[in-house]
């Protein structure tokens, strides 16, 4: 009875015309980047944070959530229609997306990635609604220690999926971390490393980090590129699914989602995680196999249903233990920091209008993203012909008049341009910003976890490998670590060749 | 040469480590394990973040990573747009400033015609306006002296 209670109290937040206003323009931004290859949800969410502070928070947040589940939409378009992937996620949509298409059954594949998308993020939901709430109640038993270790658990997950290395990644997120120590330390009143500059005192803005690390070095990346626009016939061939492509389409679409499911809530992998290994997984155990990479439907629905479901439960680990599942999620906590509300295991019991608000809205946004993708698709195969020019002199000025329009100060504007050139040299030398910006908004409260848990402990380090939960943590994030970095492989290898060599002996 | 190049990026990042490890060390203080100081956890990031620069640095001799070429097209355009918001937004407004910022940015671009250049440009200050000052109220001076 308590869910439905929570539940009612989430429609009376969503259902208001200011909150599906927002989630409407959300989930439709969110398509509009997800369908242009080159700009990713990260962008947007990073050029919307000014936008949000002058919205309330769960408005804000519906809007920003909007953008992060509809990209997981729009990104398969161009993968089936152009076989350029919108999204990372949407990569392996292209193996069997793509050949449908050219078979003259693009409409098809379209259609039945939007009932994909919309059944795994359903399932996702369903999975969040249930799981959330525990989870968040188990977590209040976490003391410093283990805030602390989980903090370090979400880091060494996201340097791991990092696509230069373990050890670059890492070295991201310290970076990070340290960028989030420049201003006054919260405990002496001390300043740290502003080198006697005033405007650093509050240390760096969110916003200008974001934005430069993301927006604008990414413009620099693609400004110039070769960028490809659709050239096709548009959409011809029926768009409803035979009987039997529905019936082939089932089981995959349950497997997928709950693959989807729970790559999202473990912290550090997402959608595209989820996608491979659902795809990776239903080669194995689907009967049709050998269509596989020919134009199988199942290969759309998977892996779609996969990054869908990751999408919405990647909201868990956010919302109940503040630890970010992907680079945007940790732009969404700042933009709920910004707004006062720390983000934890007692955001549900402190702001349950926002939490299940947030859930009610995953729904809406969901119908209207079957409406956008379904009946409006024409819209989308249109915007691909559009060349891609327009959009990033665009872009910049967004950049340029949302830092501006939040700080009022050209001082901004010219850091977050600093920032920009820094994460374009960074690029060029093969490092990936994303773990830097979930460092740098960890950063802050994971010294405040570290400088309580060694009071508490009165000194003691070993405090984070006493208590057994800090403890398993730990050794978790170890062993992710230490099956990236060692040559398993090479090692298994060489004992094949030895035991060879003794057998011919 | 690329070679070298290459050895750079972790040597930047060494730097940036032991300068915030040594900064921590030598101008904030450090406190007790019980009661720590302003500079201890920036201490032991930074010298967590020297040891992965070294990890990465041997690695990189033993096989250097590629390093991509930089675009200084790409990078002028992106520079010349903000500076030129920057500039005159003080001077003439946000209207002209974003018009101008457009067609810095694009012109760039070799494919995108001239034409084009200045409809966008227009296009976008008009939806800056739409959006952010009629839409959102953000108190901007759209058009200075007007």
């Amino acid at each position: 009875m308590d869910l439905l209670a929570n539940l009612a109290l989430g429609l009376a937040t969503a259902a208001t015309a200011q909150n599906l206003f927002y989630c409407f323009v959300g989930v439709f931004l969110g398509t509009f980047i997800g369908v242009l290859p080159g700009v990713g949800p990260l962008a947007a969410v990073a050029m919307l944070l000014p936008v949000s502070f002058y919205l309330p928070p769960e408005t804000a947040l519906v809007m920003l959530a909007g953008v992060y589940y509809g990209a997981e939409y729009g990104g398969s378009i161009a993968s089936i229609l152009l076989n350029i992937p919108g999204t990372p996620s949407a990569s392996v949509t292209c193996l069997d997306g793509y050949p449908m298409a050219q078979q003259g059954r693009a409409g098809v594949a379209l259609f039945s990635t939007a009932i994909a998308s919309m059944f795994g993020a359903m399932f996702g939901v369903v999975v969040m609604v249930l799981l959330a709430p525990k989870l968040a109640e188990f977590a209040l038993l976490f003391q410093p220690a283990e805030y602390f270790s989980v903090m370090v658990l979400g880091l060494v997950a996201a340097s791991v999926v990092s696509s230069s290395g373990a050890v670059r990644g890492l070295m991201m997120v310290c970076l990070g971390i340290l960028l989030g120590t420049v201003g006054v330390d919260v405990n002496s009143g001390e300043t740290r490393f502003t080198g006697g500059i005033q405007e650093l005192r509050d240390g760096v803005s969110l916003v200008v980090v974001a934005m430069g690390l993301f927006g604008i070095s990414e413009v620099m990346v693609s400004l110039r590129g070769a960028t490809q626009s659709y050239a096709g016939a548009g959409l011809t061939g029926r768009l409803l699914p035979t009987r039997s492509e529905w019936q082939r389409s089932f089981m995959p679409a349950i497997r997928g989602s709950t693959v989807g499911s729970f790559f999202g809530t473990l912290p550090g992998t997402g959608q595209t995680v989820a996608s491979f290994v659902g795809y990776a997984l239903e080669k194995r155990v689907n009967r049709n196999r050998a269509e596989f990479g020919k134009g199988a439907i199942e290969g759309v629905v998977v892996p779609e249903s996969a990054n869908n479901a990751a999408a919405q439960t990647a909201f868990i680990p956010t919302l109940t233990l503040g630890i970010p599942g992907s680079t945007t999620m940790a732009l969404m906590l700042g933009a709920l920091m910004i707004h006062g509300i720390t983000p934890g295991p007692r955001l549900i019991a402190e702001h349950p209008d926002l939490f299940w608000g947030l859930v009610v809205s995953f729904v809406f946004g969901n119908i209207f993203l079957l409406i956008l993708n379904i009946p409006l698709i024409g819209i989308w195969v249109r915007l691909l012909r559009v060349p891609h020019y327009y959009l990033y002199p665009t872009v910049i000025v967004l950049i340029c008049v949302g830092v501006f329009g939040i700080s009022n100060s050209l001082t901004d504007v010219w850091a977050t341009l600093t920032f920009g050139v820094i994460g374009y040299v960074l690029r060029l030398f093969r490092f990936e910003p994303a773990p830097m910006l979930i460092g740098f908004v960890l950063g802050p409260m994971m010294e405040e976890y570290f400088r309580r848990a060694m009071l508490l402990s009165r000194g003691d380090p070993t405090v984070f490998i006493s208590r057994p939960g800090s403890a398993a943590l730990l050794a978790v994030a170890a062993f992710l670590l230490a099956a990236t970095i060692l040559p398993w492989k090479q090692w298994v290898l060489q004992g094949m060749s030895a035991v060879r060599n003794v057998g011919l002996k | 040469m690329r070679r070298l190049i290459s050895h750079l990026g972790p040597v930047i990042m060494l730097m940036a480590g032991l300068g915030f490890a040594i900064g921590a060390a030598t101008s904030l203080e450090l406190g007790s394990f019980r009661r720590m100081g302003p500079g201890a956890f920036p201490l032991l990031v930074g010298a967590v973040l020297s040891l992965l620069a070294l990890t990465a640095l041997i690695e990189n001799l033993r096989r250097p990573m590629h390093v991509d070429k930089a675009d200084p097209w790409a990078v002028l355009g992106v520079i010349g747009g903000v500076s030129a918001f920057a500039f005159l937004t003080p001077l003439a407004g946000v209207l002209p400033a974003t018009a101008l910022a457009v067609f810095a940015t694009g012109s760039v671009i070799p494919e995108f015609r001239w034409p084009y250049r200045i409809a966008l440009a227009l296009g976008v200050s008009m939806a800056v306006w739409l959006i952010f000052v009629l839409g959102l109220g953000i108190p901007f001076v759209a058009i200075r002296g007007l």
